[in-house]
């Protein structure tokens, strides 16, 4: 800031200094005369608070019209927003003269202007400008805060009333443009402007083109986005000097009537204007029009033609493109179009560019339908389904559109019967795919044709094999789908002249199945087996025939599942069988539709509420038997899952409730008891009566054993009867291989040998007492002289055993050799059958298994088997029987079992 | 008007007043929902007001008035309103096409169609019906039709201020067609036009 001297100036103070304001730019524009100088000091001054906003010392040359110095200046903040106050003064080096008087720029915050007000108001600036915004405060109200959007913004006091702040750098606008809001002391808007925040449009890529060799059409990128919205602030083109008014949005086009072959687009908005220039010439920018008129002259089956006429000068045009088809051709205005389908719809549609300085194709012309002619329909592909030895089908597949060439009237089917030199023709409809045929003449030949209204298709021939293919003889292996379909690989057949054929069906299907086939080329031996109609879990068998022209050879076979899934259902027919501590599971396999995928084996749990224990994991799924082994007493339920490579079913589950015996042991000792009364009183009517010389015979004839054996048929109702007797067998050598029940066969004892003799007293009773002896003949004990003395001697041996046995049927027991309570007897040779299985009948085993074939019955020449429940009177033990199944497995015997469930209480 | 009046008024009137009450209800959401969105356009803080005096010109609503009296101002302040509405609509530059702006005229269309079937039923809930003459703006009033400067904040405020007379008057007249309701506490009771104050024009 220069001081004035205190010298008194020669220079001249300017005098009529004038201010003139152009608020839009915010120019001041200072003009002053009798300067006589070029440089002067130029003092502005807010005019309220005196403070300083400019004191610049400037150039300024006189106006030789006018005589007047003018300085311009451009106010950063809006010249509304409060008064100014100006004063210059002449500069000559360092001598200046005195300030001229001061001129003040009256602001809108002057007390008579009460209203509030904001400055500038709906400015349209550039991206990163910069701007001050002044608020007015109404007279009498306070100043509250400036916001910039949202956004309170710092200010700066003016004037009493006015409020300043200044933005920098600023982005762009909302469409509806930036708001500054001024607000009083009570948060209530009072005053605000809106700027508007944008770029100068930015145009690109002018192309100016031609489509009718007359007009021209140009075509534009908009560019950057300018962030200007609404009448006053967008974009406005002018091409060549005339508006655009269509240019709007993304339609960025516009045209002139007249080819220029030179274009001047100019884009411009209130931040500025660009331009952009294209030049060519007519031939050279050529997009025709699209053709008119389109038309098919001639239609036929596998072909048409298309014409179609020019707008204009356009016919002079060379190459056009038809469909997906490029014909070329000066003026072309037909074409043939080749390869099309009979009896199809089609639609064409035209559009047409220059072949000479090709530019771009032009537009589509209207589509234009057309149908094409019918024509006799191809051969059909068949099949022959053997369903028996002389049952058979002929499939043949329905013709698809492209194959059929119309619609189709119906199938006919020749039988052909070279032997007897006849053939039998069959008109099937349109809906029937297959004929069953009674195949009685071998090696002979079906023919089908279809037709439609434009002929018979060729003959699909087939030849009936002479000899059907064993398909179970044929190995069948597994193939895997592999997400498209069933990959198929085989061996080449010598034989397979006219290629191959690949069946396959639902292999649970047992009637009218659903066949389909794919036929492969001779020269492939692989193929992909693809169907829509694949199900998941469903097993298809596929089946590789050669064909030859006299017959067809199964070749191959293979199964599989697109995909596998869990069973479901679950194992039938699962049941438990106790065997003693033993329970035995058996189930049936799942019928096949039901597995679902390839049954890999089978898991069995213990369930114990809802947590299964697994027991077993049975990896052969021909098995279907599991064996629990050493349960303790208690119920217990067992689940069966079968399972596929995709998990398991969902469980069969079985209960089975292991008995305590105690009932059944009492039951066991009052029968005991109950016998032995009974047989105490035979004995006592034996030793009393009349048979005591058989005794002695009989004593001779079984020496040495030392046992009692006593034979009973029917039930435990013992009663007397002439057939009755009791053997009491004495031998004074102790012979180990006779170590069993020994039974007499009645007719041994009559020498009769009448077995109807027996069956005709089924309840009679044959009493077998065989006193055992230990050791050599010197400790035999004496024969006995009496009954009484026999049977004391039995009853004092403790290794004398009475057995009660029942001959019946099938099945016998023999007497228990050794006692529990003797477990020095040895069980050497053939004593080892008659081991029971340990741990049956919670600890009470059964005296013997007793087989037909055992030495014993052999040596005593009984080829029947006795069927009760021998008791050893010494151990009151009631001893069960077993059976043998077929399979070497020992089952109760039905009538124990019977008993058992009676005193279980057990239907 | 049909229906035979008691003293708690007719089966029709008590439903057409829910109705109406119902209808004020949804459209003060529908005005509250519409000044947010208008807001968040602009800009404008949450915590300025739009300031100035009111648009909307009619006697106070007292509790002193008749039933009649009180749906007649409402009635007035409504016409009003709707007069606002249209100079703002038909003022207002659609400029940009973004999401807000479209779910911005998509509300404002539906106000307004709203605020016609509000003045509708609240007209028949009056005692002369269709031959209702409304409280009209004082005249003097230059702020009805808007900013004449030019200048683009003006409009701006001009419509916000718009904006919040709806709001103000839907939210009156959901009140007070439900205290008029006869579930309400206020009974209906029959008064004539001649005792409505304020200055009216035959419409």
């Amino acid at each position: 800031c220069r001081q004035g001297s205190a010298v008194v100036s020669r220079l001249a103070p300017p005098q009529q200094v004038r201010l003139d304001a152009d608020k839009e730019t915010q120019t001041l524009s200072v003009t002053w005369e009798d300067g006589h100088a070029s440089t002067f000091d130029v003092e502005i001054l807010r005019t309220e608070l005196m403070e300083m906003v400019l004191n610049e010392t400037v150039g300024v040359t006189e106006d030789q019209s006018t005589g007047k110095h003018q300085w311009n200046w451009t106010s950063p903040v809006p010249l509304e927003c409060t008064s100014l106050s100006v004063k210059v003064r002449s500069r000559d080096g360092q001598d200046v003269s005195e300030w001229s008087s001061q001129q003040i720029l009256p602001g809108l915050d002057l007390p008579d202007n009460t209203d509030s007000q904001m400055y500038p108001e709906g400015k349209t600036v550039p991206v990163g400008s910069n701007m001050t915004f002044c608020c007015i405060v109404e007279e009498g109200q306070q100043f509250g805060s400036l916001w910039y959007k949202d956004t309170l913004v710092k200010e700066n006091m003016l004037s009493r009333r006015t409020y300043a702040t200044t933005m920098t750098n600023q982005g762009p606008s909302n469409p509806s443009g930036t708001n500054v809001v001024c607000s009083n002391e009570k948060k209530m808007i009072i005053a605000g402007a809106v700027v508007f925040v944008g770029y100068p449009p930015l145009p690109s890529d002018l192309v100016c083109e031609t489509h009718d060799l007359i007009s021209v059409d140009c075509q534009w990128s908009k560019g950057r986005d300018t962030y200007l919205f609404g009448m006053t602030r967008q974009t406005y083109y002018t091409l060549n000097g005339r508006n655009c008014p269509k240019a709007r949005n993304s339609n960025m086009r516009c045209g002139l009537e007249q080819w220029d072959g030179n274009w001047t687009l100019v884009a411009r908005n209130l931040l500025g204007e660009f331009r952009l220039t294209d030049a060519a010439e007519l031939g050279h920018r050529v997009r025709p029009v699209a053709p008119v008129n389109l038309t098919t002259p001639e239609v036929y089956s596998w072909n048409a033609s298309v014409g179609w006429l020019w707008k204009d000068k356009v016919k002079s045009l060379n190459g056009c493109l038809s469909g997906h088809q490029t014909y070329t051709g000066y003026g072309l205005n037909t074409v043939v179009l080749k390869d099309l389908q009979p009896d199809e719809k089609y639609s064409v549609k035209v559009r047409c560019g220059s072949q000479k300085n090709f530019w771009k194709w032009g537009e589509w012309s209207l589509p234009l339908s057309f149908q094409t002619k019918m024509d006799r329909p191809v051969a059909p592909d068949i099949w022959l389904w053997m369903d028996s030895d002389n049952l058979g089908r002929v499939l043949w597949k329905p013709l698809t559109k492209s194959e059929s060439h119309g619609q189709i009237s119906g199938y006919e089917v020749i039988l052909w019967s070279p032997e007897e030199n006849s053939q039998q023709t069959l008109t099937l409809p349109r809906s029937v795919y297959s004929l069953p045929i009674n195949v009685t003449d071998r090696g002979s030949k079906v023919t089908v044709t279809a037709r439609n209204p434009a002929g018979v298709s060729l003959p699909a021939n087939i030849v009936i094999p002479r000899y059907l293919p064993d398909a179970e003889d044929t190995a069948i292996s597994k193939v895997a789908f592999n997400g498209s379909g069933f990959p198929l690989s085989w061996v080449a057949h010598a034989n397979a002249s006219c290629g191959y054929v690949v069946d396959w069906y639902n292999t649970s299907c047992t009637q009218d199945c659903n066949v389909e086939w794919i036929k492969v080329a001779a020269d492939n031996t692989n193929t992909m087996v693809q169907s829509g109609n694949f199900l998941a879990g469903v097993r298809y068998k596929f089946s590789l025939y050669a064909c030859s022209s006299e017959s067809t050879v199964l070749l191959e076979r293979w199964h599989g599942y697109m995909q596998e899934l869990v069973p479901s259902r679950t194992v039938p027919r699962l049941s438990p069988n106790q065997e003693g501590a033993d329970v035995q599971l058996t189930w049936d396999q799942i019928p096949l539709e039901h597995q679902r995928g390839f049954i890999l084996g089978y898991t069995v749990y213990l369930t114990n509420a809802s947590h299964l224990t697994l027991l077993a994991n049975i990896t052969d799924p021909q098995l279907t038997n599991h064996t629990v082994r050493n349960l303790v007493l208690g119920s217990y339920k067992f689940t069966v899952k079968a399972y596929t490579a995709a998990g398991e079913d969902g469980g069969a589950t079985v209960s089975i409730s292991l008995e305590p015996y105690t009932y059944w042991l009492i039951m066991e000792i009052l029968v005991a008891l109950g016998t032995m009364t009974c047989l105490l009183i035979v004995i006592t009517i034996a030793f009393t009566g009349f048979s005591f010389s058989i005794f002695t015979i009989l004593w001779k004839t079984m020496p040495g054993t030392g046992l009692i054996c006593v034979c009973f048929q029917g039930t435990l109702d013992v009663k007397p009867s002439p057939h009755s007797m009791v053997h009491i067998v004495e031998d004074s050598v102790w012979d180990s291989s006779k170590e069993a029940l020994v039974t007499v066969p009645e007719e041994d004892e009559e020498g009769t040998g009448d077995e109807a003799a027996d069956t005709d007293e089924p309840a009679s009773l044959r009493y077998y007492n065989q006193v055992v002896e230990e050791g050599s003949s010197s400790q035999r004990r004496p024969h006995a002289s009496d009954s009484s003395a026999s049977s004391t001697g039995s009853m004092d041996s403790g290794h004398t055993d009475v057995t009660y046995t029942g001959i019946q049927t099938s099945a016998c027991y023999r007497p228990q050799m050794q006692s529990a309570s003797c477990p020095e007897e040895p069980q050497t040779g053939p004593e080892e059958h008659l081991q029971p299985p340990v741990g049956s009948f919670g600890g009470y085993q059964p005296q013997c298994s007793w087989k037909q074939d055992s030495p014993e019955a052999d040596g005593d020449g009984l080829d029947q088997t006795c069927l009760g429940s021998p008791t050893s009177v010494t151990s009151s033990q009631f001893l069960l029987p077993y059976d043998t199944s077929e399979e070497g497995k020992e089952y109760p015997s039905s009538a124990s079992t019977w008993f058992h469930n009676l005193l279980t209480g057990k239907p | 008007m049909s229906g035979t009046r008691t003293r708690r008024g007719t089966v029709s009137e008590q439903t057409r007043t829910a109705r109406a009450a119902a209808v004020a209800e949804q459209l003060h959401h529908e005005c509250t929902l519409l000044l947010e969105l208008y807001r968040k356009k602009e800009t404008f803080a949450e915590e300025l007001t739009s300031g100035g005096d009111r648009l909307v010109t009619v006697p106070p609503l007292s509790s002193q008035l008749s039933p009649n009296d009180m749906l007649w101002r409402l009635y007035s302040a409504l016409q009003q309103c709707r007069n606002l509405l249209e100079h703002a609509i038909g003022r207002e530059e659609g400029v940009g096409n973004d999401r807000n702006r479209t779910e911005y005229e998509s509300q404002k269309k539906t106000v307004r169609d709203r605020l016609g079937h509000l003045l509708e039923s609240t007209r028949l809930l009056l005692a002369d019906g269709a031959g209702t003459a409304a409280f009209t703006p004082d005249p003097n009033n230059t702020e009805i039709d808007g900013p004449v400067n030019g200048s683009p904040f003006a409009l701006k405020l001009w419509i916000y201020r718009i904006f919040n007379e709806l709001e103000h008057w839907t939210l009156a007249a959901s009140k007070t067609l439900k205290a008029l309701h006869p579930d309400g506490a206020a009974p209906k009771e029959r008064r004539t036009r001649g005792r409505a104050r304020g200055r009216r024009t035959r419409r």
